[in-house]
């Protein structure tokens, strides 16, 4: 069941594993992964000294702590659902908070989250709708002014896309399932004609905030904390710096919408694995960059304590994905990063911390 | 209400205008309010101006904006830690009242040289709002000025008619006007404390903190002795818990004022308990008002946490020094903050908690209140955490008991709604309501009794909505 603490350095996201917003405090953003014989597992950082961290079968988990109901109905969940990539757990996490057992706040939250997935899939359906047709020079000011919604409008659309599906040498039914399968996994990201940015570019915007008020204050306050926030921008500035050349990239193709239509069979498989990656790049951070938010209105000390504690979820990009040792700079920080009271205490006595869970739940209702 | 920067103060809204817009301004965005407050202060001497600062007065408290330096303002820099409070139930040790400023500023625009005066007001008016240091440049030359003119009105006969015209006789404004001149005395001291001291309040005093204490305070004491207590009333009231001070206090070295030692403790811990008393104090319903004084259960506790621990630590200090007079009196004090956090977070908490949850209704889907589900749970965790006061406040019985009672109530409505559940099965809406009581009643559960106790009923409700968990 427990194999002992091992030294953590996975070399892929699949081996990082994907985050899982637990509101119980010793399971905060423990990460999941499918381990031998496809088993999941979870990763359980140590609370001991040193870098280790423990790997638990994921069914074994409710034997060892006690876990919040919100926890044992979502642990139910990625069983049922065999979930462990970050689409996965995101949808299991959705729908345990809907369920209002992390709070009215975090039920409130999850709910707009999955109107705002379901209002930017057809945004960004309709988005590529219009660049197909402009891509082969079939622009029609009559459909827009008709508008997609109205019975004139679809006709309209259906006429064109016809057309359109005849200037690209596809049936017209293979151009809307293809179209629809570019919406599915583009829409997380937005396009760059959007109004609207899609969750994971407003993550990307978020980390830049975060890194951003990481840096300032490891520069103005002098607290033990300081060398571990200016770590966290670190970790930051080096995750950022890799999400913007693979959005570079990813837009660079999705904008192209005509050649990825010729080439679809090689540029499709591109665009999803970069939509992914960038969905694994950033798993992990919303929880980071919101609790620091809800921490913005505390005094420095309480502040200094939420960095001592996302030092110990901070994602660390795997190896295969960063030239740089992340986890050998972690390890030069170790010393000064002094562990969290309010992890130990929930350790050591197994009683349920309940302000703990209180600031986890908040930050869930920031970041669903 | 916008206007630009560079707007005449005629170009904002009359003044007459203003007590209309006042309620208006305690709802308006947060950027919006900070930009009418930096337009308003160009006008403030206008009375309706001035009444509209008083009206908004605690969203100013809240949000901090920064302000236009004016002399009276830099005035107050070297108290401002003992200014009494808006509202609320704590009180800053030794403290003067804001009522005692007006006056103050009065006597000093009527006795200080008026040359010198004119010339700072000069001065202050280019220091930029947030410019700390550009203040404390103008408080290096006011306050010496104001300490020796209020002193010298106090002591000399011939400056009666200016004391009666500002103080009218109250002999607890002319005790503060003394009390503020000796802060005066030490302004820079102060000032330099109150940056080591920062951000106020301080969770915790370190060792740092008492180190840069001791140095001021001996500095302090080199240029007058009397003022070491002025000095430690800043440094006490910049702790969340001021009686961490006195923890402290013997093992000091305050260099010249070291025989005075015994003075200055038996007053700070006089002020302490005082202090301690006054805040209690203030928790007894007032006449007329319909219970107790504290805003909701969550706020009792934190209240009552943080007096406890006052008087926890005040108590350990007394006992070690032998010193029983105070005994009784933190006893009182005790007693006061069991009985609020009895009428504020155990007698109300069958109203708070069990409310939420409704009753069945036949032929109608439970209705969702996500407002009051959310203010039971803060009820909830508030019961849980008089567990940690439990012993110390004499209610372990009763805190067990209510907390038993709201388990068992919940448990009762929980089963009830349960009970209805099938009947909304064939309405999706219904369902969906009727789950989500079930799941929040659930969560309350779990608040009261804990995990271990709530888990039989998450198995119910998931059996009863057709997702049990995979066996094996």
């Amino acid at each position: 069941m427990l194999k002992g603490a091992i030294e953590y350095a996975p070399s892929t996201f699949e081996e990082r594993g994907a985050a899982v917003a637990f509101t119980t405090p010793l399971l905060s953003q423990t990460r999941v992964r499918r381990g031998e014989r496809s088993k999941l597992e979870v990763l359980i950082p140590s609370l001991s000294e040193g870098m280790g961290t423990y790997v638990v079968a994921w069914k074994s988990v409710p034997e060892m702590v006690s876990m919040t109901m919100h926890d044992r109905y979502l642990h139910d969940l990625i069983v049922k659902e065999e979930a462990c990539s970050p689409q996965e757990i995101r949808r299991a996490t959705l729908k345990a908070a809907r369920r209002g057992l992390a709070g009215p706040q975090a039920a409130q939250a999850a709910r707009r989250a999955l109107e705002e997935d379901e209002e930017q899939g057809t945004l960004t359906h309709y988005l590529l709708l219009l660049a197909i047709l402009k891509a082969v020079g079939l622009e029609s000011p009559e459909m827009l002014k008709a508008g997609i919604g109205t019975e004139e409008g679809q006709r309209l659309t259906r006429q064109l896309m016809a057309r359109a599906a005849d200037s690209l040498k596809l049936e017209a039914n293979l151009l809307y399932a293809r179209l629809a399968e570019i919406a599915a996994a583009v829409a997380p990201v937005g396009l760059t004609q959007s109004p609207k940015p899609g969750r994971l570019l407003r993550g990307m915007q978020e980390l830049k905030a975060f890194r951003q008020s990481m840096t300032s204050w490891s520069n103005e306050v002098p607290s033990d904390a300081a060398p571990v926030a200016a770590f966290c921008a670190d970790v930051a500035q080096h995750t950022i710096g890799i999400g913007e050349k693979l959005l570079t990239d990813f837009q660079r193709r999705v904008d192209a919408i005509g050649p990825l239509m010729r080439a679809w069979e090689t540029e499709f498989v591109v665009i999803r694995s970069h939509a992914q990656r960038m969905a694994w790049l950033l798993d992990g951070w919303s929880h980071v960059t919101a609790a620091w938010d809800v921490a913005q209105t505390e005094d420095r000390h309480q502040q200094a304590a939420t960095i001592n504690d996302l030092f110990r979820v901070i994602p660390l990009l795997p190896k295969k994905e960063s030239r740089q040792d992340m986890l050998g700079a972690a390890k030069r920080i170790k010393p000064v990063h002094r562990r969290s009271v309010r992890m130990l205490e929930d350790w050591r006595t197994g009683e349920m911390d309940m302000d703990s869970i209180r600031r986890i739940e908040l930050v869930k209702a920031r970041a669903p | 209400m916008t206007a630009p920067p560079d707007a005449a103060p005629s170009d904002i809204a009359p003044p007459d205008l203003l007590p209309t817009l006042e309620h208006r301004l305690l709802a308006i965005p947060g950027d919006k309010f900070l930009e009418v407050v930096r337009l308003l202060e160009r006008v403030r001497d206008h009375p309706d101006v001035q009444q509209t600062f008083a009206s908004i007065r605690p969203r100013l408290v809240q949000m901090r904006p920064e302000r236009r330096p004016t002399l009276k303002r830099v005035l107050c820099m070297p108290f401002e830690d003992v200014l009494e409070s808006f509202g609320g139930a704590d009180v800053p040790l030794g403290r003067i009242e804001r009522r005692a400023i007006d006056p103050m500023w009065g006597i000093i625009e009527d006795c200080a040289d008026r040359h010198a005066l004119d010339q700072l007001d000069r001065q202050v008016q280019g220091v930029a709002p947030g410019d700390h240091n550009g203040m404390l440049n103008i408080g290096r030359r006011l306050w010496p000025l104001a300490a020796q003119t209020l002193r010298s009105v106090m002591e000399s006969d011939g400056s009666r008619h200016v004391l009666w015209r500002r103080l009218h006789g109250d002999e607890g404004l002319r005790r503060q006007v003394i009390d503020a001149a000796v802060f005066l005395d030490i302004g820079l001291s102060i000032e330099a404390l109150k940056s080591d001291l920062s951000p106020k309040p301080l969770p915790e005093l370190e060792d740092r903190h008492v180190a840069v204490i001791e140095q001021a305070a001996q500095a302090v004491a080199r240029q007058n002795v009397a003022a070491v207590y002025s000095l430690l009333l800043v440094a006490a009231a910049r702790l969340a818990a001021p009686a961490d001070l006195l923890r402290v206090l013997n093992d000091l070295d305050l260099g010249k004022a070291r025989r005075d030692q015994p003075v200055i403790f038996a007053q700070l811990s006089g002020l302490v308990v005082s202090n301690l008393e006054e805040r209690t104090a203030r928790l007894e319903p007032k006449a007329g008002t319909p219970s107790t004084a504290v805003a909701s259960p969550e706020a009792a506790m934190a209240l009552a946490e943080r007096l406890i621990a006052s008087v926890t630590t005040t108590n350990a200090v007394m006992d070690l020094l032998n010193e029983p007079i105070y005994r009784e009196r933190l006893e009182a004090v005790k007693t006061a903050v069991g009985a609020m956090v009895t009428g504020a977070v155990l007698d109300t908490a069958s109203d708070g908690i069990l409310s939420a949850i409704p009753l069945p209704k036949p032929g109608a889907a439970p209705v969702v209140d996500e407002a009051a589900q959310a203010a039971a749970e803060d009820h909830a965790r508030a019961l849980r955490r008089c567990e940690g006061l439990a012993d110390t406040l004499g209610l372990r019985h009763a805190v067990s008991d209510t907390l038993k009672r709201m388990g068992q109530g919940v448990s009762v409505r929980a089963q009830a709604l349960l009970k209805d559940y099938p009947q909304m099965a064939g309405d999706a809406d219904a369902a969906e309501s009727a789950e989500l009581t079930l799941f929040y009643a659930l969560r309350l559960l779990e608040l009261v009794a804990g995990p271990a106790k709530a888990d039989p009923l998450r198995l119910a409700i998931l059996s009863a909505i057709g997702e049990s968990p995979d066996e094996g």
